[in-house]
């Protein structure tokens, strides 16, 4: 890698490096921070870098190490809820099996269409911290096996975290939808109401 | 493969995990069965709409100048 190649590839990184550090720290202040460490760190451990295996993968194990070593401890909103039947939940089915029930001939396809890019949002930065960052990661176009690596844990567990945290995504963001009113959705409201 | 089998490697398949064996098993069964193909394309349109409102953000053009101006100033000179 030519010398500044690195720099400008690092730099193509920045996008992606702030908005996962804004799920995890909940504060764009806190994000701005974290991002500025992990150029510093990479910096100053620029010479642990192989030149030609995966610098995006190497930034962001930097970034989820700064940020559980310095900031989670002072996260400023609250851990949410973990819903414990999240497992199970199947959106789908339940809509499926709902939709005779429901005014809407297709309410799956409503609920997705009426999905809204803030909302997302709020739902991945309620992730719980368990699976935040393996699913962070996921979005952010990572294999399993990056991921793996990046966040030190088997395949398996990148799996059913990534598994749970697409669950709870898919609840969040059902009860988000139905709190905005949609009609179709009255009629599949969860059983635990 | 039934139906318990193929929604057990649901995520894997979309997320282009699987060996091409299971590949082909679950592409099959997809195509033969109504409520397993209704499965995949909820969670394949979900997965895309997740991807995309999850990556439309942007650094603060602050950041990038200072994080830019950094990586300038601390760049080995060229020999």
């Amino acid at each position: 890698m030519a010398e500044d190649a690195f720099e400008k590839e690092a730099l193509s990184y920045i996008d992606a490096l702030y908005r996962t550090g804004l799920r995890m720290t909940r504060s764009e202040a806190d994000a701005q921070d974290l991002v500025q460490e992990t150029y510093v760190r990479a910096l100053r451990f620029r010479a642990q870098f192989t030149p030609g295996t995966n610098l995006k993968a190497w930034l962001f194990r930097i970034l989820t190490n700064t940020f559980i070593n310095a900031y989670r401890k002072r996260s400023r909103a609250p851990e949410t809820t973990e819903l414990d039947d999240v497992d199970e939940f199947s959106l789908y089915r339940r809509m499926s099996a709902d939709g005779s029930a429901s005014s809407s001939p297709d309410p799956e396809r409503q609920f997705l269409d009426g999905i809204v890019s803030s909302e997302v949002k709020e739902a991945l930065q309620a992730l719980p911290e368990r699976f935040r960052a393996t699913v962070l990661l996921d979005v952010e176009g990572f294999s399993y096996k990056e991921i793996a690596e990046t966040l030190g844990i088997p395949i398996g567990t990148v799996m059913s975290r990534l598994h749970r945290g697409r669950k709870f995504l898919q609840q969040r963001l059902y009860d988000l939808a139905r709190q905005r009113g949609i009609a179709a959705l009255r009629a599949a409201a969860p059983r635990t109401e | 493969m039934d139906c318990d089998d193929c929604l057990e490697k649901l995520y894997a398949f979309l997320d282009k995990e699987l060996g091409a064996t299971e590949r082909v098993e679950v592409a099959k069964h997809i195509a033969d069965c109504g409520d397993c193909g209704g499965d995949f394309d909820f969670e394949a349109r979900f997965l895309e709409i997740i991807r995309d409102c999850g990556t439309s953000d942007v650094a603060p053009a602050e950041l990038r100048r200072r994080v830019a101006e950094r990586l300038r100033s601390e760049a080995p000179p060229i020999l």
